[in-house]
């Protein structure tokens, strides 16, 4: 299996700002910023692309318009049960045109595979903050 | 070192600043986000950057009450909290008297605190063998708060709950992508009629979006898919809601059968309280042979109380108590202490199993299930031990 090496990305910027929308300031700002380390990244706003391959473009569209890639890389899932999540979404509307649903597949249990012991979770601010 | 005392290394200066800053009626919560968690510990995992979700380091979660900053989030999708300006509560279905109730009337009505943990159902998921999808939650989508809002007892009965009112239908303001089923649920009206609140704050603050805003369900002893967010409306009704996420989501195999085996989900039933659980949250990498180290941690379970802890540094033949921590409320989780000292070199692991009020006991192993629910094996430490 190559390597996987994700690229650190800011589109994480948009979700920020639309987090920050939402209300996600809420949290009291009596707390100091020496109370947490200020060089981590806030939440949602350091996201990483997914692997390049054949089927990332499939997976980019039908997938990251729900989920960031991190949902995505932390699964271990067999050919099989990535075929069934797939369907799944696929049901629930996510856009797999017929003919590259069997490339998704493949590509998601090549990188996202049984044997995928690669992820870390992003380690971000506490909330808010 | 088994003063139990130590796991609250700093009460006394916690409570003077809460009392210097005005929060006398909570007065842990400003004080235990400054000074029981030291900053390097202050921080989350993120696991899903939209769709919300993030869990609390295990290392954090060493208080009483969860920090709400520090405090584990999940959405299903990207969510919008509601309007607090148009935002109101419907209370319908078997009731005599139909209600909308503003946030400002919800907060005139007579308030209640309960202090319980909050687990998602999926929490340890992604310790789960054979592997299963979603959310490969370890550790930390769990914690501890102080609750305050309104029962939902004194709400469906200002309503005139009727008898025929057997199953409360609940529903939130967040609204699902393209084709997903809308997030729904239902619970017996026993149970929240028992201890059910509608919270409008969380340690004292006002509840944060990721967290519900203004108004989420409360369910002590009940895992987090109960505990709807960003509320909008109760209706009791004569059955069970119907939908995904209660006919064929958060379903618990009736009789599991080994990992790996799967179920209908008319072979399974809706997943409600939690299991006994314990975890170990502070431990030395390192000890010396003869020199007493402390083992600290937090237990918890659907039943209201936790009876022991026991610590094993033998694989499980033997077991020692764990120093419970006095501070509790129903459903809330005992922090607890061990003072151990190693009596030969070399790398000992060392478990932790909770027992519960009722007698049940945390497995060596959990019960596999499709879903990867209600994960609660036993938790180990491994401490290197030189002479």
């Amino acid at each position: 299996m190559k390597p996987f090496r994700p690229t650190p990305v800011l589109i994480g910027l948009l979700i920020g700002g639309t987090a920050l929308a939402a209300g996600w300031t809420q949290y009291p700002k009596t707390t100091p910023e020496t109370s947490f380390d200020p060089k981590l990244p806030a939440f949602g706003t350091q996201l990483e692309v997914l692997p390049d391959g054949v089927g990332k473009e499939t997976a980019d569209k039908a997938c990251l318009s729900c989920h960031s890639t991190d949902l995505l890389r932390q699964q271990r899932l067999t050919e099989a049960q990535w075929a069934a999540s797939v369907n799944k979404m696929v049901g629930w509307g996510a856009e797999v045109p017929e003919e590259k649903k069997d490339e998704l597949v493949k590509y998601l249990a090549f990188h996202f595979g049984a044997g995928n012991d690669r992820f870390q979770p992003v380690v971000t601010r506490p909330l808010g903050r | 070192m088994g003063d139990p005392r130590d796991l609250r290394p700093g009460l006394t200066r916690r409570a003077f600043f809460g009392m210097a800053t005005g929060l006398a009626a909570f007065p842990g919560i400003a004080a235990a986000v400054v000074e029981d968690i030291s900053p390097t510990k202050r921080r989350m995992f993120q696991v899903n950057g939209y769709g919300t979700c993030a869990e609390t380091p295990l290392d954090a979660l060493t208080t009483y009450l969860t920090p709400n900053d520090l405090f584990f989030v999940r959405q299903h999708w990207v969510s919008q909290a509601p309007d607090l300006k148009t935002w109101a509560l419907v209370v319908d279905g078997e009731v005599g008297a139909p209600l909308k109730l503003s946030l400002s009337e919800l907060n005139a009505m007579p308030q209640t605190t309960v202090t319980c943990v909050l687990q998602c159902a999926g929490n340890g998921r992604g310790f789960m063998k054979p592997v299963v999808p979603g959310v490969q939650w370890k550790f930390g989508s769990v914690g501890n708060a102080r609750w305050t809002g309104v029962r939902v007892k004194d709400v469906l009965l200002k309503a005139g709950l009727k008898g025929t009112g057997r199953h409360l239908h609940t529903f939130g303001t967040d609204s699902p992508p393209g084709k997903v089923p809308p997030f729904i649920r239902s619970l017996e009206i026993e149970k929240v009629l028992e201890d059910g609140v509608i919270a409008l704050k969380m340690n004292g603050e006002a509840l944060s979006a990721p967290h519900g805003a203004p108004a989420r369900l409360v369910v002590p002893g009940w895992a987090g898919d109960h505990w709807m967010k960003w509320l909008q409306r109760l209706s009791p009704q004569p059955d069970p809601q119907r939908g995904f996420y209660m006919d064929v989501g958060y379903r618990f195999p009736n009789k599991p059968g080994d990992p790996g085996v799967t179920f209908k989900p008319d072979e399974m039933h809706p997943v409600t309280e939690l299991f006994v659980k314990s975890n170990i949250s502070d431990a030395p990498k390192s000890a010396k042979v003869g020199q007493a180290v402390t083992l600290r941690g937090f237990a918890f379970s659907g039943a209201p109380d936790i009876r022991k802890v026991e610590v094993s540094a033998d694989g499980g033949a033997t077991w020692k108590n764990a120093v419970l921590d006095p501070e509790h409320d129903p459903y809330a989780w005992r922090l607890w202490s061990f003072p151990w000292k190693p009596v030969a070199p070399g790398k000992v692991t060392v478990w932790a199993r909770a027992t519960d009020s009722r007698g049940s006991v945390q497995p060596k192993e959990a019960v596999w299930n499709q879903s990867g629910y209600l994960y609660n094996a036993w938790h180990s430490a491994e401490i290197e031990v030189t002479a």
